[in-house]
C-alpha cells in the first residue's frame, strides 16, 4: 500500500562505523552460523579482504546471505545466513548452500561488509565464474564484473578477494 | 520496497581524513545502483528462539551473580521505515563499553577496569509497533589512538536488520549535550547537521523509573518506503 502522496517522509537514521569492538558481541551469531547443516550441495568461497594499500583488513565482519537456501537449511537457526570475522591475515571463508533448484545464475551470496574505518556498511555480492550471467551482474559495467567473480580452484572451492579501495576496487551496491 | 537515493551529506563521508582509518578503507568509486528483487523483498529470518532471558538487561548478565556498576538507564525507541510504518519483529543488536569506558574485547587496551558483572551486549526483536527496549548502564567516554586527546563521546552501537535485506543498518546512538561531539571525527564525518542530530538520543522523564533508572529514547528510521502489507 502506498503512503498518501502528501505524507511526510521520515528522515533516515545515518550510519556509523561498526568500530573495532564488535567481535565478542557478534560471536553468538558467528557460532550459530558456522558449519550449518544443509540438504543442498555446497560451495566454499575463500578470500582475503584488502584495504587501498593492499594491506589485509584483519578486523572486518562479513555477512553472507543466500535467500535460495531457506529450505535446504530449514533446520538451522538462521537459514541461509553466515557471519564471519576476517582473520589476522584478512582471510575469510563461507561454506554456502547452492540448491539445485535455485536459479543457475543466482549469486553464491549477497555479502555485507563492516569494518573499523568503514563509516557505512557496504553491500556487494559474489558470483561463481562458471555460472550463467546473472541479471544483477549484467548491470555492472563489464570492466568491473571480475571484482564480483569467485574463481574455481583445483580443489573445487572458489576464490574471491575483496578490495575496499583503489585498483580492482570491488563493486559495491546501492539497491533501488 | 523502494529505496530512493540518499541525499548527499546524510551518510558519513567514506573517506574522511580526520578519521584516519577511513583513508585506505573507504571505497572511492560511487555506489552502483542496482535493481535486484530479493534484497528489497526478502530478509534474513531471525526466530524469537534466538533471544535469551538476559539479552534485554545488560546490567544482570547470565552467569553473573552481581549487578553492573554504573548509571543504570533504559533505552527504548521505535524503528520505522521512511513512510513511518513500524519495522516489526526485527532483530536489533546492541553493544557498548562499560561505565568506565572499557569494552569486553580482546583488543581493547584502554587501562580502565573491566566490570565482572557487565559484558556489554544484548539483542531483541522489535514489537508490533516497531519498539525495542533494553536496560543497561550508561557507557563511559574512552580514549582512542586517532589523534592527540582523542576521546569518543559516550555511545551505544546498534545493528538492525529491518524488514528487508536492503534496510540493514549499523549505527551509533549518542547522549544529549556531550561536550565531545565537536571533537569526534566519527560523529563529524556526517556532513549534514540534522542527520548528526538524529543520532543523539533524548532524555525521557516518562521512561525514567522512580528510584531505579533514567530513560533515553532513540527512534530509528531505516531506508525504504512503499512496503507491501505482506512484507510486514
Amino acid at each position: 500500500m502506498n503512503a498518501p502522496a502528501n505524507a511526510p517522509v521520515n528522515k533516515i537514521t545515518t550510519s556509523q562505523t561498526i568500530g573495532p569492538f564488535s567481535h565478542e558481541a557478534w560471536q553468538w551469531s558467528v557460532d550459530l552460523t558456522a558449519n550449518v547443516e544443509t540438504t543442498a550441495p555446497t560451495v566454499t568461497v575463500r578470500g582475503v579482504i584488502y584495504d587501498g594499500d593492499g594491506t589485509p583488513v584483519n578486523d572486518a565482519q562479513l555477512e553472507a546471505w543466500n535467500p535460495h537456501a531457506l529450505e535446504a537449511e530449514a533446520q538451522v537457526a538462521i537459514p541461509g545466513f553466515r557471519r564471519v570475522p576476517s582473520g589476522e591475515a584478512g582471510g575469510f571463508e563461507f561454506r554456502l548452500s547452492r540448491p539445485a533448484d535455485a536459479p543457475a545464475d543466482a549469486p553464491a551470496a549477497f555479502v555485507t561488509i563492516f569494518a573499523r574505518g568503514l563509516v557505512k556498511h557496504q553491500f556487494t555480492a559474489v558470483f561463481l565464474e562458471d555460472a550463467p550471467l546473472s541479471p544483477i551482474l549484467a548491470q555492472v559495467p563489464e570492466a568491473r564484473r571480475g571484482t564480483l567473480l569467485a574463481r574455481r580452484q583445483p580443489d573445487g572451492s572458489y576464490r574471491w578477494d575483496i578490495r575496499m579501495q583503489g585498483d580492482g576496487e570491488t563493486v559495491f551496491f546501492d539497491y533501488t | 520496497m523502494k529505496f530512493d537515493s540518499v541525499p548527499s551529506g546524510v551518510y558519513p563521508e567514506l573517506v574522511y581524513p580526520e578519521y584516519k582509518s577511513t583513508v585506505k578503507r573507504g571505497p572511492l568509486q560511487p555506489l552502483l545502483r542496482v535493481d535486484a528483487a530479493l534484497p528489497v523483498t526478502e530478509n534474513i529470518a531471525t526466530p524469537p528462539a534466538l533471544l535469551l532471558p538476559g539479552d534485554i538487561d545488560l546490567t544482570r548478565p547470565e552467569g553473573c551473580d552481581g549487578e553492573a556498576i554504573g548509571e543504570r538507564i533504559v533505552v527504548t525507541g521505535r524503528v520505522t521505515d521512511e513512510d513511518g510504518k513500524p519495522v516489526r519483529n526485527s532483530l536489533v543488536e546492541v553493544w557498548q563499553c562499560n561505565a568506565a569506558g572499557r569494552y569486553r574485547h580482546k583488543k581493547d587496551q584502554h587501562n580502565a577496569p573491566l566490570d565482572p558483572n557487565f559484558n556489554g551486549w544484548g539483542k531483541m526483536l522489535t514489537d508490533d509497533e516497531g519498539r525495542y527496549r533494553f536496560v543497561t548502564v550508561k557507557p563511559g567516554p574512552y580514549p582512542w589512538g586517532n589523534h592527540h586527546k582523542a576521546f569518543r563521546p559516550a555511545h551505544i552501537h546498534f545493528s538492525l536488520f529491518g524488514n528487508v535485506y536492503a534496510q540493514r543498518l549499523v549505527t551509533q546512538m549518542y547522549f544529549p549535550n556531550d561536550p565531545l561531539f565537536d571533537y569526534d571525527p566519527i560523529f563529524q564525518s556526517v556532513p549534514d547537521e540534522a542527520a548528526r542530530q538524529r543520532l543523539i538520543s533524548r532524555f525521557s522523564i516518562e521512561e525514567t523509573m522512580h528510584e531505579h533508572l533514567l530513560g533515553y529514547e532513540f527512534d530509528i528510521v531505516l531506508r525504504g518506503r512503499d512496503a507491501t502489507p505482506m512484507g510486514l
